[in-house]
């Protein structure tokens, strides 16, 4: 039993290693796959919300919830009506309404998932459950999904929902009518039920210069003159207009680069090729190696042959 | 039969006695007594929460929400605890490839504890999730979000404790065996230990490798929560001081380990040794502040670091608690009081682990209304895991040669076993040769 390892077999036995890793690991990553403001393909479908014109009827909630297959949440209403607090496990999509203290002003809102176009859901999602579909969609599949609930974490809008009462629990949130209706050449169940036009849908480029021109045709009507959602979190599919401060409608305020490229910006560089970790296991290498012959040559000789003692 | 040495400290010069020359499991200690069933009904009520759990929805069980969708399984029992569990990488690494050579008495203590946090904090990992059935999708690469932190944690974790770990963790087993198989069992280990040793510094870089991923990839989870975490805590270095926490964490919990388990089982300490880990401790506790002001400079925040507000004093505790054991350890004579080491690791243990911590929870504010305190059975079950792993070291070192000790007691050691069983002791043998 010879356990002298010659500078060749180290080097071998590292790139070796290196490379069933690379094999197993290294999933090749497209070039900057996470701008700080990524842009909106043509075909980015979207929702244009302006809460001067919403009359707060939930018409889209109740299209929604039909459109879904969602129960109702019944839970202040004593079994009795559709009554949900705030988005959860049973609600995709929800008007809520915000009122100053002091009375005075007033500012319907519509709460869904906002399709980033940079997804923080799908950059941490570790399968891919949730992903970026066609026309800019963010679905959940629920075959992909190990209820890790790294979306709820990540969502700046605290979107996704987990179905905490349930054994075989889903994430639940807007997938914006994918499988239900985008497919089938239609329109999000909300927007199509809209009675006043609050809500529309259209693709982002055709939203956005509309959603300009509406700010440009009675500039003091919008807060800040903006489009939230343009530049958010590095833009999202979803708009909204506003007569108050986004704040106070519970829309955070967040910077302009994306989630995805803040968490990724480092590791895509250090994981690019794997050529990190493999450098390292060459330098760690090259180190161990020598320690390992000093520690070899230090044992005594012809003792218990097993000897794996100084280990 | 002679009797054993006792002594702890020679009395007759300064040179300190070399006490800790391989691992002798520990005898003449029974290993059943009242604490340890103690931490086994802890560890059997834990696992009995675990399956009823397994057989109940989540919400009914934790005190989690959708805002705080992370409770203390993940957030303790794994990104704070495999910080503690890190040691067999900071020590490794100390040990085998700066070439601090005496430390490789201790690595197995190093081995065994980090196996068992990790193990544990897969365990709970297993409860955690909601839909633990799709996880085969792991076997399929095209289903790999490479560029998720949690996909790397899913991949890295459990198999650099289920293969790099457990190897490391091999030649322990093999000499239990030997020693005391069956001669077939002795013929077949004998076939085995040449491979054994021949792979063993190939997986010690993967073992070095991997965890070094890993450990950064969980600070690398809270990235993604962006504002949601106090800006004190949420930077870009939050991976590289994860890594270093669980750099200093390691050390500091082989330290106290070795310490706690010395004073548990009456064993003589080796100061040199523990003096070189009270080194190490203060220099990882260095390299890790000097990195934390560093960014808070970098980023502007120092000013919030002093504002003495709420996330001012939390982030001071956390601060103090890894700089007194930097500067105390400093002065060699606090490193060989094993008092003083004993207080200042635990003090960097904590220091380390409300760092690991505080972002995931404390500091993580949603803006919205909610909040977040671990349920009964969530206690329930952190508490039987951390149980479950206390009674597993317990039956470890009783029966495999982890704690470090001296040859005289492995000697003795096997005397009284070769006694106890009536055979003929030979006649001036040392019966197992030192290896150093």
């Amino acid at each position: 039993m010879s356990a002298a390892i010659t500078r060749r077999q180290a080097l071998k036995g590292i790139v070796g290693l290196g490379g069933t890793v690379i094999g197993a690991l290294a999933t090749p990553a497209a070039a900057d796959e996470h701008p700080a403001q990524p842009v909106a393909p043509p075909d980015a479908v979207s929702m244009l919300y302006d809460n001067t014109i919403c009359t707060g009827c939930k018409a889209c909630m109740t299209a929604c919830n039909e459109a879904n297959g969602l129960p109702p949440d019944t839970a202040l209403s004593g079994g009795l009506w559709d009554t949900p607090l705030d988005l959860n496990s049973k609600t995709k999509n929800i008007i809520k309404l915000y009122q100053d203290p002091d009375g005075k002003d007033f500012a319907y809102v519509k709460r869904q998932c906002m399709h980033c176009l940079d997804p923080a859901c799908a950059t941490g999602c570790p399968f891919g459950a949730l992903q970026k579909s066609q026309w800019g969609a963010v679905t959940w599949s629920s075959s992909l999904c190990i209820g890790c609930r790294y979306c709820e974490v990540a969502c700046p809008f605290e979107v996704p929902k987990f179905e905490w009462d349930r054994w075989n629990p889903k994430i639940v949130k807007c997938e914006f009518c994918f499988d239900q209706r985008l497919k089938e050449n239609q329109q999000p169940a909300c927007t199509a039920v809209c009675p006043t036009g609050a809500v529309i849908f259209g693709k982002r480029v055709d939203l956005l210069a509309k959603a300009k021109e509406r700010i440009a045709a009675s500039p003091d009507k919008y807060f800040e003159k903006r489009v939230y959602g343009e530049h958010e979190a590095g833009g999202t599919q979803v708009l909204y207009l506003s007569k108050v401060a986004f704040e106070k409608i519970g829309l955070p305020k967040l910077g302009s680069t994306s989630l995805g490229h803040y968490a990724t910006k480092v590791t895509s560089v250090v994981y690019k090729w794997f050529s990190g970790p493999l450098l390292l296991a060459g330098v760690l290498g090259v180190a161990i190696k020598r320690n390992w012959d000093r520690h070899e040559a230090e044992r005594p000789k012809g003792e218990e042959p097993t000897d794996l003692l100084n280990l | 039969m002679s009797p054993r040495p006792a002594s702890t400290y020679d009395t007759t010069g300064s040179t300190l006695i070399n006490h800790w020359q391989r691992g002798v499991p520990v005898f003449r200690e029974p290993l059943v007594t009242p604490t340890l069933l103690f931490f086994a009904a802890l560890a059997t009520i834990g696992l009995v929460v675990a399956m009823v759990r397994f057989f109940s929805p989540l919400g009914p069980f934790s005190g989690m929400n959708d805002v705080y969708a992370w409770g203390i399984w993940k957030t303790f029992n794994v990104m704070t605890l495999t910080a503690l569990g890190s040691g067999p990488l900071a020590v490794g690494i100390a040990a085998w490839v700066f070439n601090r050579e005496k430390l490789h008495a201790v690595m197995r203590t190093a081995l065994v504890s980090g196996f068992l946090f990790y193990a544990t904090g897969l365990i709970a990992l297993c409860f955690d999730v909601g839909r633990p059935w799709n996880f085969w999708v792991i076997i399929l690469p095209w289903r790999w979000n490479a560029e998720s932190a949690m996909l790397e944690i899913c991949i890295c974790m459990p198999l650099y404790c289920a293969a790099f770990l457990a190897f490391e963790n091999v030649p322990l087993i093999v000499e239990r065996f030997y020693y005391t198989g069956a001669a077939a069992t002795k013929a077949f280990l004998l076939l085995c230990a040449p491979t054994v040793r021949r792979i063993y510094p190939f997986v010690i870089i993967g073992a070095y490798v991997l965890p070094m991923m890993h450990q950064s990839s969980l600070g690398g989870l809270m990235l993604l929560a962006g504002d949601k975490v106090h800006p004190l805590w949420q930077t870009p270095f939050l991976p590289l001081l994860y890594l270093l926490a669980a750099g200093l964490c390691g050390v500091g919990f082989v330290t106290f380990l070795l310490l706690i388990t010395s004073l548990r089982y009456s064993r003589a300490l080796d100061l040199e040794i523990l003096g070189e880990l009270g080194n190490l401790l203060s220099y990882a506790c260095f390299i890790f502040l000097a990195v934390r002001f560093g960014d808070l400079v970098w980023r502007g925040q120092l000013d919030r670091a002093f504002a003495l507000d709420k996330w001012s004093v939390l982030f001071l505790i956390e601060t103090t608690l890894i700089l007194i054991p930097a500067v105390a350890l400093r002065s060699r004579a606090a490193r060989e009081t094993p008092r003083t080491l004993l207080n200042m690791a635990t003090l960097a243990c904590l220091g380390g682990m409300f760092y690991r911590f505080i972002p995931t929870t404390i500091a993580f504010t949603p803006a919205r209304n909610a909040s977040y305190f671990p349920s009964l059975p969530e206690v329930l079950m952190t508490v039987g895991y951390i149980s479950l792993g206390i009674v597993a070291f317990a039956i470890v070192v009783k029966f495999f040669a982890v704690l470090p000790g001296e040859n005289e007691d492995w000697n003795y050691m096997f005397r009284l076993a070769r006694g106890r069983r009536g055979a003929a002791e030979p006649e001036g043998e040392t019966l197992w040769p030192a290896s150093r």
